[in-house]
C-alpha cells in the first residue's frame, strides 16, 4: 500500500522538469561561480572555477557596494511594510464595508494596474521634487504605497473573511481598528505573507524607476551601482559579476523562505477553498 | 377566554436607571442607563433597504425580562434582519427600539448589553476555544483572574472544557455551536439573541442541542431572542412565538395558542406537522346553530364555535375549514357526516399511521392512532383505498376566503 507506479508518463515529466530546472538555475550557477573566479577567468566557459577567489568582492566594495547593497534591503524592506499596511488595509475596506463611490474606487485602482509605469513617471517626478525628495530614497518608496495590485490582491483575501465574524467582533465589542487588527489581519495573513514577497522582490527589481529618481553614486542601490560599473570605457567584469551575486543573495534567500506564500497568492482564487 | 387558555402580559416593568453615569449599579458596566431588566419594546419598527423594498413593516412587539421568544417564518420573512435591528447590526429605518425601556436605536451593538450566537457559529479560527471566549472579556478590560473564571465555568456548563485549547477548525460542528454559545454566555448579557444557532447541524445534533438550550436556558436567567425556520425548534423552546411572513407579523402567542387557535390560514398551515389541511366549505345556519357542508357532507359544530358565531354575527358563507391531521376520525360506513376519500399513499409510524389521501378534490394527510384501527387496516392501506373520515366537532378552524383570517378570533 501506498508504493507509486512508477510509469512512462511519470518519468519523462520527471525529465523534463529537471532540463526545465537546469535552465533555470544555470544562469544564477554562472554568477555564483564567476563572482568567486578569477577576475581574468569570468567568462571562460568553465564549469567549476580552477581558482576561488575574494578579489571580485575586493574590487566591488571599493565602491561604496555596501551602501548600495543597505539602500536596495531599506527601500524594499519599508516599501513591503507600507505597501502590506495599506493594501490589506484599503483590500478589507474594499472587500467588507459599503461606502460611497466603493465601486468607482475599486475600477480605479484596477484601471492603474492596467497602467504602464513609464505613463506616469514624468508627472511622478516633478511631485518629487516638489516634496523636496528627488535623489532620495523615499522618492522610490514613496510611489509603490498603494500598489495597486497589493489593494487587489488583499481584497480578493479578505472577501474570504465571512461577515458574520466582522459582526461578531462588533458585538464583543471591538472597534474598527482592533476588529483588523485582532480579527482580519490573522486571517488574511497568507495573503499578506504573498504580498509581501511581491513587493519585496517587485521593489528590489524595479531598476526603471530607481534609474530615474536616484542619481548620487552613495543614493544608489545595487542594482543600479552594479550598472554605474559598466558606464566607464573599460568594464570590469569581476566586481560587476560580484555585484550581482550581491544583489541576488537577499531575493533568492527569500523566495526560497516563503516560497509557500508565494505561490499561495500566484494560485489564490484558481481552487475553491 | 372559554377554554381557559392563559394569556400571556407583559410582567411590569422593572428599571432601575442609574443615569447619568454608570456608578452604583450593580452590574455597573454598561452606559446609557441600561443596568436594568431586559425588557424590550420594538415600536413600529420598519427596515427599508433602498428606498423602496421593505423587509420588515410596522413591528410591534413588548419582550418581558427573562422571557424566551421566537421569531419563526419561512425565508425572507424578515426573522434574522429584526434581530439584527435589535443587535444592531443593521440600522432601524423606522420606529423605536428600547431595552430596558431606553431608545437604543443609535446605540452600537457592543454597548447594548447583547450577545449573539450566529448560524456559521462566526468563530475566530486563528484563536483557541479559550481566547475566543474570553475575547469580548479582554476588551472590556476584565481582570485575568475574573476572564478565567467565566471562561472555564461557561466551558464546565457547556461541556467544553477539554476543548479550551484547540483551534475551532479541530472541533465538530455541535462542538463549534457549543463554543459559540459559551462565547456569549460569558458576557452576561441582559438579551441573548440567536439566529438559526442549529440549522447547521444533522438532525440528530439539533434535536440535542435543542435539549441543551431549554438547559440552559434555566441555567442563565436572561431575555433570549431566538430566530428559526423550524416550526419543531419554536414549539419546543419558545415562552411566545412570533409567525412572520413577508415582512409583517401573521400572529403572536405561546405555543399552544398558535397552535390550538391559529390567526389566519399561513399559521395554521406554517405550525404544526404535518400541516392542517384546508377545505373548501360553506358555512350554513340552521335556526340559531350553524353547520359546516364540505364535500358532501354535513358537519357538526361545537357549542364553543357555535357560540363565537353567533357572538361574530357571521352569516352564511364560503368558508376554508382546517383540520389538523390528528382530528381526523376514520369511520367504518359512509354516511351524511362523512367526507370519502381515495388513499394515495400509507406510511406506518409504529404507533400511528399517516395516510396521504385525495379528498374533495385536495390533498389531504390523516393521522391515526393503530389503536384506531382494524387488523386488517394495521396491515396498509393499498393504493386507491376507499376511506371514510369525520372531523371532531371541537378541533375544526374556520378561515374567511377572502382575508384568509380566523372566524374565531
Amino acid at each position: 500500500m501506498g508504493k507509486k507506479k512508477i510509469t512512462p508518463y511519470a518519468v519523462i515529466s520527471m525529465i523534463l522538469l529537471v532540463l526545465v530546472a537546469l535552465v533555470f538555475i544555470f544562469p544564477f550557477y554562472r554568477i555564483m561561480t564567476g563572482a568567486f573566479n578569477d577576475p581574468t577567468n569570468v567568462w571562460k566557459a568553465e564549469l567549476f572555477p580552477s581558482k576561488l577567489t575574494m578579489q571580485n568582492f575586493v574590487r566591488l566594495f571599493k565602491q561604496p557596494a555596501w551602501k548600495w547593497l543597505y539602500n536596495s534591503v531599506f527601500i524594499a524592506l519599508v516599501s513591503m511594510i507600507l505597501v502590506c499596511g495599506t493594501a490589506s488595509l484599503a483590500g478589507y475596506a474594499l472587500a467588507k464595508k459599503r461606502f460611497f463611490g466603493q465601486k468607482i474606487v475599486f475600477t480605479l485602482f484596477i484601471c492603474a494596474m492596467a497602467l504602464p509605469k513609464q505613463v506616469v513617471l514624468v508627472p511622478l517626478v516633478r511631485i518629487m521634487s516638489t516634496f523636496g525628495i528627488y535623489d532620495n530614497v523615499w522618492a522610490v518608496i514613496l510611489p509603490t504605497v498603494g500598489w495597486p495590485f497589493g489593494v487587489f490582491l488583499m481584497k480578493q483575501f479578505s472577501e474570504t473573511i465571512p461577515t458574520e465574524m466582522l459582526e461578531a467582533a462588533r458585538i464583543d465589542g471591538a472597534g474598527e481598528l482592533r476588529t483588523f487588527w485582532s480579527v482580519v489581519f490573522p486571517v488574511v495573513k497568507p495573503g499578506v505573507g504573498a504580498l509581501s514577497i511581491f513587493t519585496f522582490i517587485n521593489t528590489w527589481n524595479d531598476y526603471f524607476l530607481q534609474l530615474v529618481m536616484l542619481t548620487s553614486t552613495e543614493n544608489l542601490t545595487i542594482a543600479l551601482g552594479i550598472a554605474r560599473l559598466q558606464s566607464a570605457d573599460v568594464i570590469e567584469y569581476g566586481p560587476l559579476i560580484a555585484g550581482a551575486a550581491l544583489a541576488a543573495i537577499p531575493i533568492v534567500t527569500i523566495f526560497i523562505c516563503f516560497q509557500k506564500y508565494f505561490t499561495q497568492g500566484i494560485t489564490m482564487g484558481a481552487v475553491k477553498g | 377566554m372559554a377554554d381557559g387558555a392563559a394569556v400571556w402580559r407583559p410582567v411590569a416593568r422593572c428599571v432601575v436607571f442609574c443615569s447619568p453615569c454608570m456608578k452604583g449599579c450593580s452590574r455597573g458596566r454598561y452606559p446609557y442607563g441600561l443596568c436594568s431588566m431586559a425588557d424590550l419594546s420594538l415600536r413600529n419598527i420598519k427596515k427599508i433597504y433602498d428606498k423602496n423594498v421593505t423587509a420588515v413593516h410596522e413591528f410591534n412587539l413588548e419582550i418581558a425580562d427573562k422571557e424566551f421568544i421566537v421569531l419563526v417564518g419561512p425565508s425572507g420573512c424578515g426573522k434574522s434582519t429584526t434581530l439584527r435591528m435589535i443587535a444592531g447590526l443593521e440600522d432601524i429605518s423606522e420606529g423605536d427600539l428600547l431595552i430596558g425601556g431606553k431608545r437604543v436605536n443609535d446605540v452600537e451593538p457592543k454597548d447594548r448589553d447583547i450577545a449573539m450566537v450566529f448560524q456559521s457559529y462566526a468563530l475566530y479560527p486563528h484563536m483557541t476555544v479559550y481566547e475566543n471566549m474570553a475575547f469580548s472579556l479582554k476588551l472590556r478590560h476584565v481582570s485575568k483572574d475574573e476572564i478565567d473564571k467565566k471562561v472555564r465555568d461557561a466551558a464546565a456548563i457547556l461541556g467544553i472544557t477539554e476543548y479550551l485549547e484547540r483551534k475551532p477548525k479541530a472541533l465538530s460542528g455541535g462542538q463549534r455551536q457549543r463554543v459559540a454559545i459559551g462565547r456569549a454566555i460569558v458576557r452576561e448579557p441582559q438579551v441573548f439573541l440567536m439566529d438559526e444557532p442549529l440549522s447547521n447541524l444533522d438532525a440528530k445534533l439539533r434535536n440535542q442541542m435543542r435539549a441543551e438550550i431549554i438547559k440552559l436556558r434555566q441555567r442563565i436567567d436572561t431575555t433570549f431572542i431566538y430566530v428559526t425556520h423550524d416550526q419543531t425548534e419554536a414549539m419546543t423552546l419558545g415562552d411566545r412565538i412570533v409567525i412572520m411572513r413577508d415582512g409583517y407579523i401573521m400572529q403572536i402567542g405561546t405555543p399552544q395558542e398558535v397552535f390550538d387557535r391559529p390567526a389566519n390560514i399561513f399559521v395554521a398551515g406554517f405550525i404544526g406537522s404535518p400541516q392542517m389541511n384546508l377545505f373548501n366549505a360553506r358555512l350554513e345556519k340552521i335556526g340559531e346553530g350553524y353547520q359546516v357542508s364540505c364535500a358532501g357532507a354535513t358537519i357538526a359544530l361545537s357549542d364553543r364555535i357555535q357560540a363565537r358565531l353567533t357572538e361574530k354575527q357571521v352569516g352564511e358563507r364560503d368558508i376554508i375549514l382546517g383540520v389538523r391531521p390528528e382530528h381526523v376520525l376514520l369511520k367504518s360506513e359512509k354516511s351524511s357526516y362523512t367526507i370519502s376519500a381515495t388513499v394515495d399513499v400509507s406510511e406506518m409510524m409504529g404507533s400511528e399511521v399517516y395516510l396521504h389521501v385525495t379528498a374533495a378534490g385536495k390533498d389531504a394527510v390523516l393521522r391515526i392512532p393503530t389503536t384506531e384501527l382494524t387488523e386488517e387496516q394495521r396491515g396498509g392501506f393499498s393504493y386507491g383505498t376507499e376511506i371514510h373520515f369525520t372531523f371532531r366537532s371541537d378541533l375544526l378552524h374556520l378561515f374567511d376566503p377572502q382575508t384568509e383570517k380566523s372566524l374565531l378570533l
